[in-house]
């Protein structure tokens, strides 16, 4: 019989190569400045905590997105997924945003998902755009496999890249059915969709250590909820 | 005529509603009520100013639904829809049935819920007021035509992309100061124009407008309670007056207008308020015009008469229309900032006119505001209902 | 291909309107005969829309306003690469909205 150790390398999957994303910072319309970086592992159970507060937000579809996210980073944090890397959107520390996704192999990408907790400040496009960049000009693959859970998904992805269609593929999100952002679908739509700059100065990246806002902060910055209340 | 009063002015926080529409209604409604602080007074009507309750809540005869909520039977009630100019038109009415002495005691309620429905439905509803065969088949929605508009005006007057920037920023800094606005969002010149960021942060809506120049869709409720001067005298409320009224309207296509750029229903409705009112635009100490895109403030502020034709930017570059400026339009935020639940857009500016003549706009105060002026825009300027506001010493 | 667009001839005045009135604007004249919309002019206005109503998938719809040899002006679907004020177009019809997959035919521009 195989050994608990033995056991643990049959079960998590084996790792590929997989270059860093290098870190740039965004100013949003704010003015802020928003910092864009590679989570580590060791990040997960704070990115855990962020998201647990939006399983049950119906609203835009987040509780989807919140509870495929969590399953993700999850299995990510566990090894039980193969190749996963998650970014986040960071202002003053504060996490804006985050979005993840795997490689299938070196030249195929699968984007997992996007969430905004910032919302209005198109830190969801930044943060996607940045996921695109991430596969298709430091991972240099030729093309990413995406699918929209909610219909802001389908205009902001679909409609404004535009994507192409690749039905006959599917997509590790169930059935929905699989979409492709392709290289040269990247470098088109890069002018308006991708920005920021590097390299990051090393203090700011030094102080961009992943903070929550409140659990009510989030919820209320997600839903929006806030007319009616005189 | 009988002169008439706002003796009370009351809304709710724009933005998402978590409340149902009549509940949304009546939360304003009774704002409005208690700030009139009626007492043993009836309110003798109810109208209702909505625009798409029938399409996209699903729900029509909204104002009798109101009167049952606030359980004012037997007072009369009906609703007015006249686009995005239904809110003063519902003052409007209200003011002709205490002016002619059917009643002494309106209230006046407008409300909106477009976030019931996502986005595309919510811009086709709006887009359905375009002219049908000639414009909407083509795919016209407002911020299109507001597009169109925009091209023809800054071409011809000099006004640059940073004129409108200003525009949004002076309105978003403002709704920081009103508890009531949807967005609590400063924005800066860098990050909605200059920066490279800006292509990503401020995309294209409807060239040369983009995001930050179109307002967000709102839900919301706004009311103001009118009643004539006896009422208004018994009650010793204080003395605001709807000093004028001027409605005009317009070719419902936009291309059938001689000069496109011209908004002549914002003129001649406004002359006719002003004139009524026996002021002119120099006598204006605060206004609030419908910025549901920024150029519109810009055309609109030209069209009453506060600024020459094709001055306004330069008025808007001297910080003339800021808080601290010379003649501050929108207060509140404006459409851009503080939200647009269409059919309570025309009510809502009157609530924050009258607050601002009673001195109870806490944190965005207008100074010795005396006179003030609102433009409720309906369609794309085809249906224009202007309102001069005085407060008089008692 | 087989649908047309039509302005509006004033009977008694002669003036040509769209859309239709059913009193003429100038002359309050109440008869007026069909004049089919085609031909050339020039573009007043454009503007690329990206804030689409229902029944479109693209990702903006570029609309223009163009003022035809005679004056008529009209709204439509502009078909052009390189949009300019002022530049001459010259009317054609095509589908212009499919709601519910039925076409709706009307005025398109192309360069001329």
């Amino acid at each position: 019989m195989a050994s608990v150790m033995d056991l643990e390398a049959l079960l998590r999957p084996p790792a590929m190569e997989m270059p860093p994303y290098p870190p740039k910072a965004i100013t949003l319309a704010s003015g802020e400045e928003m910092i864009v970086r590679q989570a580590s592992r060791e990040e997960m159970p704070i990115l855990l905590t962020a998201i647990y507060p939006l399983l049950l937000v119906e609203r835009d579809y987040y509780d989807i997105v919140a509870a495929r996210l969590y399953s993700e980073l999850l299995a990510y944090k566990r090894y039980r997924v193969k190749d996963e890397y998650v970014l986040v959107g960071l202002i003053d520390g504060v996490l804006a945003g985050l979005v993840n996704g795997r490689l299938v192999d070196a030249k195929v990408g699968m984007s997992y998902h996007t969430l905004t907790i910032r919302r209005g400040l198109r830190v969801g496009s930044h943060l996607f755009a940045a996921k695109m960049e991430y596969h298709i000009e430091h991972c240099g693959q030729d093309e990413v496999l995406i699918v929209a859970e909610s219909p802001i998904g389908f205009r902001r992805w679909m409609i404004e890249y535009p994507l192409d269609k690749k039905y006959e593929v599917q997509h590790e999100l169930g059935g929905v059915p699989s979409w492709v952002l392709t290289r040269k679908t990247y470098f088109d739509a890069k002018p308006r969709l991708v920005s920021g700059r590097r390299p990051v100065p090393a203090e700011k990246l030094a102080a961009a250590v992943i903070r929550l806002p409140g659990e009510d902060a989030v919820r209320l910055q997600v839903t929006g909820e806030k007319g009616g209340k005189a | 005529m009988r002169s008439v009063y706002v003796i009370g002015a009351g809304m709710t926080r724009f933005g998402r509603s978590e409340w149902p529409l009549v509940d949304l209604a009546a939360a304003a409604s009774l704002a409005a009520l208690h700030h009139a602080n009626l007492g043993k007074v009836p309110v003798n009507a109810v109208v209702v100013a909505n625009m798409g309750a029938g399409r996209i809540n699903r729900q029509t005869a909204i104002a009798s639904a109101l009167v049952d909520r606030l359980s004012l039977w037997p007072a009369a009630a009906e609703a007015v829809e006249n686009g995005p100019a239904s809110g003063a038109s519902a003052v409007k009415v209200g003011y002709q049935a205490i002016a002619s002495g059917m009643a002494d005691v309106v209230l006046v309620t407008g409300v909106e819920m477009m976030r019931a429905v996502d986005g595309l439905e919510a811009t086709d509803f709006v887009a359905s007021l375009s002219q049908p065969e000639a414009e909407y088949i083509y795919g016209v929605t407002l911020p299109s035509l507001a597009g169109l508009f925009a091209r023809l005006y800054m071409d011809r007057y000099g006004v640059e992309r940073k004129h409108l920037a200003l525009v949004a920023i002076k309105n978003h800094d403002n709704a920081m100061k009103n508890p009531y606005a949807h967005i609590h969002q400063p924005i800066t010149m860098e990050g909605i124009l200059t920066s490279p960021e800006a292509v990503v942060n401020n995309p294209p809506v409807a060239e040369p407008l983009h995001m930050f120049d179109c307002c967000p869709v709102s839900d919301g409720a706004a009311a103001v309670v009118l009643a004539s001067e006896e009422v208004a005298a018994k009650l010793g409320a204080a003395r605001v007056a709807i000093a004028g009224i001027g409605q005009a309207t317009d070719t419902h296509a936009v291309h059938e207008r001689q000069d496109p750029t011209d908004l002549k229903a914002v003129r001649l409705a406004s002359a006719a308020a002003f004139d009524k009112a026996g002021l002119k635009p120099s006598d204006i100490d605060v206004a609030e015009l419908h910025d549901a895109f920024t150029i519109l403030e810009i055309a609109e502020s030209e069209a009453a008469g506060f600024f020459k034709v094709g001055q306004a930017h330069k008025a808007i570059e001297r910080g003339e229309t800021k808080l601290t400026g010379k003649l501050p339009i929108n207060p509140s935020g404006g459409l851009k900032a503080k939200g647009h639940p269409v059919g309570a857009t025309g009510v809502a500016q009157l609530v924050e006119l009258t607050w601002q003549l009673r001195g109870e706009a806490t944190g965005r105060q207008v100074a010795k505001a005396k006179a003030a002026y609102a433009c409720n825009f309906g369609g794309f300027g085809n249906n224009v209902v202007a309102t001069v506001l005085r407060k008089e010493e008692r | 291909m087989s649908e047309k667009v039509y302005a509006f001839r004033c009977t008694a005045c002669g003036l040509v309107s769209y859309p239709k009135h059913a009193v003429c604007p100038k002359c309050r004249g109440e008869t007026f005969e069909p004049v089919e919309i085609a031909g050339e002019g020039a573009v007043l206005t454009y503007t690329d829309v990206y804030a689409l109503a229902i029944d479109y998938d693209t990702r903006y719809l570029r609309l223009a306003i163009v003022e035809l040899d005679g004056g008529l002006r009209v709204t439509g679907q502009l078909l052009d690469e390189s949009p300019k004020v002022g530049k001459r177009v010259r009317t054609t019809i095509g589908v212009v909205r499919e709601p519910a997959g039925k076409p709706i035919y009307g005025l398109q521009f192309v360069p001329a």
